[in-house]
């Protein structure tokens, strides 16, 4: 089962830039255990938020090149407040450096403008097939899947803002 | 094996550490887990679990780290009821509640797991220490 964390890509200035949010809604499965009278977003589902806005940055610099899109190292981590339901986080992704197979970037999330957590984030691309040659048909699969839902983020909608804001 | 707290302290420094990725000058004795040294949900079972093995214990679930506090019984609209602030001054005999008494938001419940109440709860359980 994946976490979709990305619920709109607000701003996407490729190779550099990205802002996108989540919403927490008081809906989501695992607040119920996170903590019982006290619900708030766990820390890691906030760094996987923070990748997966990365991620994005990454298909549409490299133009879905990859359909794999995965973590590699996440360094000085750092959390500050709590999202709670009815909060929205606000990711702000800059990339250092998007290679063809890793990229490296600096996020930071913030709720009602103070910061939830900060990372710097490595992440590797790559195609299944170039693990299992065989299996080429996973990837053929998926790089439409991800343009799909870059339409369901507001994928398209931010770049041409972007455009429409370039002089 | 009696160890001094100067020993306790090594050995929490080198857990807390490996665990949170933290330099070792980093790990005072004032420093606060989460605020401070930057450990979130799953970084206190990590901690548990090394602290376990490096002073060979056992620390059942929620004895350092009273997860049992954030239900239903103890908190209302964020804060932590008279019930809830009696559990945790039974559940926690090593952490200062005195400011956090006054305006007990659960939000600030955090700000009391430092490096010196691991230590501490380390010393008492390992049956009292030398200085």
């Amino acid at each position: 089962m994946k976490f979709y964390l990305v619920d709109r890509i607000l701003e996407l200035e490729p190779p550099k830039r990205i802002v996108a949010v989540k919403n927490l809604s008081m809906a989501e499965e695992y607040l119920a255990d996170h903590f019982p009278a006290y619900p708030v977003m766990p820390g890691v589902m906030m760094l996987e938020a923070l990748v997966q806005t990365a991620a994005w940055l990454v298909r549409v610099t490299t133009r879905f090149e990859k359909s794999l899109i995965l973590l590699k190292e996440a360094r000085n981590v750092r959390y500050g407040s709590f999202v709670r339901p009815g909060g929205q986080l606000v990711m702000e992704v800059t990339a250092l450096e998007i290679g063809p197979d890793a990229s490296q970037f600096k996020a930071i999330g913030r709720c009602e403008e103070q910061v939830a957590v900060q990372a710097k984030l490595t992440l590797e691309h790559l195609n299944v097939a170039d693990e299992a040659p065989d299996r080429a048909d996973i990837d053929a699969m998926l790089r439409p899947f991800w343009q799909e839902r870059f339409r369901l983020v507001g994928g398209p909608q931010a770049l041409a803002a972007a455009a429409a804001r370039k002089p | 094996m009696a160890l001094s707290r100067d020993e306790i302290m090594d050995k929490v420094r080198e857990a807390l550490v490996d665990a949170l990725g933290v330099d070792e000058d980093e790990v005072l004795p004032t420093a606060r887990i989460g605020g401070d040294l930057g450990a979130e949900s799953i970084d206190y079972l990590d901690i548990v679990f090394r602290l376990e093995k490096a002073f060979n214990i056992k620390i059942p679930r929620g004895d350092l780290f009273p997860d049992n506090i954030l239900s239903e019984e103890f908190v209302r609209d964020g804060k932590l009821t008279d019930k809830g602030l009696q559990e945790l001054k039974t559940r926690m005999p090593y952490a200062n509640l005195e400011a956090f008494e006054k305006n007990p938001n659960v939000q600030d419940i955090a700000d009391l797991f430092t490096v010196d109440m691991i230590v501490k709860y380390i010393e008492a359980k390992l049956g009292g220490a030398g200085a």
